[in-house]
């Protein structure tokens, strides 16, 4: 009889573990071994504004042209006397469909197909300004934030057209970044917030900052926390956009507002470049780091170098404010983050002084592997 | 069955993991999504912008969550420029550095002018002294101003500054005046890192996005607005303000502040007009306001249009006292008013009539070289310039390091042909404003009435 009650109860635990086994297992993923692509390994500039992953392949748009990297190497550069319409390269988008890659550049727009570049500028296109932010795909379209609206190219047809402050729901017509969601167009405006294309009705709805002020927000959840908006994700896994500002980080599940500022959470930075968004990741590329957040468990983890050690160094922040700090052997190029990709477990990471590789090893992902610190005071 | 010892063990570690387990978990699920408290209650040190009382944002209903643009690392940079070689720079036989204005076939080219003529000056006279480096006897490199217009089509001025960056090496850039031009270039500057100086826009929002890579002289619409609104409803006690604008973002962004203001004061003005600039009929506007029985109106516009205006307001027996921006206090305005100009009272961010002999020796020289006397546009790019240059001088030719220089006017002074600069945490000159009043077909200038200044909470001083 009393083997029986033990049997049942050890069940009862083993059944309340596997229960709740998920919620432990949602450990933040740790990034703790990192490869750098610089310009003492091939990169033809230090300074790396966009990157994009398609398949094995990554494409990284820098300050001085485009580069492939492939089987952990640089494969090729391209630069304007290979047909690239600028050296700047500011956005990437591949195209599932036709494999073409389409890059913004501070000279128009380039499109790489089988190896050769078509160009599409304010003169020899409908380009609204040959200053390109971002680019993405929407099946046939492509879309294109400029310095002087947003533009649709229509691939089949040829067709283009041009959304601004004359046809739009906003002031300014500077689009900073482009994010494409099933039914819907997502577009970061500097000055103007977010603008919602409708695909199927084709309007467009804007999403601005309600307390109206540059220099404040009134209210925590109060809507898009600022009215300049850096660039705009889409995770179609929690059908959330995200939002980057200088301000802090935004974000929008279709009734409420979230939003998050370095001084009540683990965000590294306020100001932040491009966030990044699957599952409950959530990724934003600050100027002092790279952060992730855990939506579901409101862990935090940045990733950045230490300036001094010059190792890398982990800070997680849990839910309860409580700090640890790792450190690893090897780091990020750079604390300033301008955007990233992701590839299967690995991430990709445009930053000030070349791209950076962070492979996830999950053996190596035990406080044995770095020097551990933990304090209750955010470290920041 | 499990043995004795088996059943010791399983119970161990139950009894010791189910603690540990529900901490643990508890730790790792949702969080509430109820707001929380801000991390610190304490108050900031300064009011943004030396913001009046009456213009705090929800001032009579809420605090913030939080405040921006109070705090001395407001602008500070995190990136990689200061370790960056431009080897075109280093090489190059002369400094280079940029210049961003109207100066043709644009409303605001004579503003545009001004400013290129006082940048021009005060490249000149740096270079008279030996250029870049110089040092004892040795001449250093000269400085060399490479000119751009700005077309004020939306979008040009950033190919422009793609430009002076990769085909001229510039060092920094100095403009421009439209507010959405300075925008443009500011999201260029962004990315490939570049110190802008701004001595013409009166757009408040270029300094408020936290862009780390702007500084800006000219005393923009926020202290224009404020200025005007202590002025008409503080002093002259009215109440029912007409407002009548030309179509152009330099209005619209320009009476944004005073709206504010006067909103907040419970003095909504009751009617909003536009006008075309050079257009030549307002009676369908005026009728408008007159309908509103308002007790005064501000213009917001250019000198020649708000004259017409005026001329037209007064033949059609409308006396009410009229205020307006800085673009009014112009000569044009009493040439073509003539009488209907009298008792207009205008914001100015110069008192021209000044006698200290740093701005008599300014006016001297730059009427003996461009025949004309000096506007606020070109009083601003002078000063805004030397500092350029200074900050150039201290910091070398690397342009992180010189917008490092220019960073050192957080809270600071500089003692210019402006006179006296306030800059704040945005490298905003927040200094008051005068008013400059028609009496007699002349402008009088009435002294700045002094707000408290974030520069003299933290020991204002040249950096």
């Amino acid at each position: 009889m009393k083997s029986k009650q033990m049997w049942r109860w050890f069940l009862g635990v083993v059944g309340s573990l596997a229960l709740l086994g998920p919620a432990c297992a949602q450990k933040p993923p740790l990034y703790t071994h990192w490869e750098n692509f610089t310009t003492a390994n091939g990169m033809p500039d230090e300074k790396v504004l966009s990157v994009a992953v398609d398949g094995d392949r990554v494409w990284a748009g820098t300050e001085n042209g485009l580069v492939l990297i492939e089987k952990g190497k640089i494969q090729k550069v391209y630069k304007p006397e290979d047909g690239l319409a600028n050296r700047v390269v500011t956005g990437i988008a591949v195209d599932p469909a036709s494999g073409d890659v389409w890059l913004a550049t501070f000279g128009g727009l380039s499109r790489l197909s089988g190896g050769h570049f078509h160009n599409y500028t304010n003169l020899t296109s409908g380009l609204a300004n040959d200053i390109t932010y971002g680019v993405a795909i929407q099946d046939e379209y492509v879309w294109v934030a400029t310095t002087a609206g947003t533009n649709r190219f229509n691939t089949r047809t040829g067709e283009w057209s041009i959304f601004s402050e004359k046809n739009a729901p906003i002031q300014e017509p500077w689009s900073y970044g482009i994010a494409v969601a099933e039914k819907k167009v997502y577009v970061a405006i500097w000055g103007g917030g977010i603008l919602e294309y409708d695909i199927a009705g084709g309007y467009w709805k804007p999403y601005t900052d309600p307390d109206g002020e540059m220099e404040i927000v009134l209210f925590k959840n109060q809507g898009l926390i600022h009215i300049i908006v850096s660039n705009i994700a889409w995770n179609k896994d929690t059908q959330m956009f995200w939002a980057s500002t200088y301000f802090g980080l935004s974000g929008y599940d279709g009734r409420n507002w979230h939003n998050y500022l370095s001084m009540d959470s683990g965000l590294a930075s306020d100001f932040i470049n491009a966030p990044k968004s699957r599952g409950d990741e959530v990724w934003a590329c600050t100027d002092k780091g790279l952060s992730y957040l855990n939506f579901k468990t409101n862990t935090w983890v940045t990733y950045r170098p230490n300036a001094k050690t010059g190792r890398g160094e982990i800070v997680i922040t849990a839910p309860d404010k409580k700090v640890t700090t790792m450190e690893t052997s090897t780091s990020l190029a750079h604390n300033y983050i301008l955007n990233m990709d992701f590839q299967g477990d690995d991430i990709w990471v445009a930053t000030a002084t070349g791209l950076s590789h962070g492979i996830r090893e999950t053996t190596r992902e035990s406080n044995k592997e770095g020097k551990v610190h933990e304090h209750t005071t955010a470290s920041r | 069955m499990l043995s004795k010892v088996a059943r010791k063990i399983v119970r161990r570690i139950v009894f010791a993991g189910v603690p540990f387990f529900f901490v643990f978990a508890c730790s790792a699920l949702p969080q509430s999504a109820e707001p929380q408290k801000p991390a610190t209650e304490a108050p900031p040190a300064h009011r943004y912008a030396n913001m009046p009382d009456e213009a705090v944002p929800y001032g009579k209903f809420s605090k913030p969550y939080k405040e921006w643009y109070v705090d001395n690392d407001t602008l500070d940079y995190f990136g990689a420029a200061r370790e960056r070689v431009v080897q075109e720079i280093d090489t190059s036989k002369t400094v280079n550095i940029g210049f961003l204005g109207p100066l043709e076939n644009n409303y605001e080219a004579p503003y545009g002018q001004a400013m290129l003529h006082g940048a021009q000056m005060a490249l000149e006279e740096a270079n008279a002294r030996g250029g870049y480096g110089a040092s004892g006897m040795s001449r250093g490199r000269p400085y060399a101003l490479k000119i751009h217009n700005d077309s004020a089509q939306w979008g040009a001025s950033s190919t422009e500054a793609v430009k002076m960056l990769f085909d001229e090496h510039v060092v920094a850039v100095l403009g421009s005046i439209d507010g959405a031009s300075t925008h443009i270039m500011l999201r260029v500057s962004l990315k490939l890192e570049f110190p802008i100086m701004d001595t013409g826009t009166t757009d408040p929002t270029v300094t408020e996005t936290r862009v780390p890579w702007l500084m800006h002289t000219f005393p923009d619409d926020r202290q224009q607005g404020y200025t005007l609104a202590d002025y008409v409803f503080k002093q002259l006690k009215l109440k029912k303000i007409g407002v009548f604008r030309t179509h152009s973002r330099y209005a619209r962004i320009g009476v944004e502040k005073f709206f504010d203001e006067a909103k907040r004061m419970g003095r909504v003005p009751p009617l909003e007009v536009k006008f075309e600039r050079g257009d030549q009929d307002f009676s369908t506007q005026l009728r408008m306001l007159q309908n509103a029985h308002i007790e005064g109106l501000v213009i917001w516009g250019e000198a020649p249009d708000a004259a017409r205006i005026l001329k037209q307001m007064r033949s059609m027996g409308m006396k009410q006292p009229v205020f307006g921006s800085s673009r009014m206090a112009y000569p044009a305005l009493l040439e073509i008013a003539g009488s209907a100009a009298e008792g207009v009272v205008t914001t100015s961010p110069l008192d021209p009539t000044r006698t200290d002999p740093q701005w008599q020796e300014f006016r001297k020289k730059y009427q003996a070289k461009f025949n004309e006397e000096p506007d606020a546009y070109a009083a601003y790019a002078y000063d805004g310039m030397n500092i350029l240059i200074g900050a150039i001088e201290k910091k070398g030719l690397n342009r992180g390091k010189i917008m490092d220089g220019l960073r050192e006017y957080y809270g600071k002074t500089y003692d210019g042909v402006g006179e006296r600069e306030e800059f704040d945490y945005t490298l905003n000159n927040i200094a008051p404003l005068a008013l400059a009043k028609v009496d007699g077909g002349k402008f009088v200038y009435l002294p700045a009435q002094r707000r408290e200044s974030s520069a003299a909470h933290s020991g204002a001083g040249a950096p």
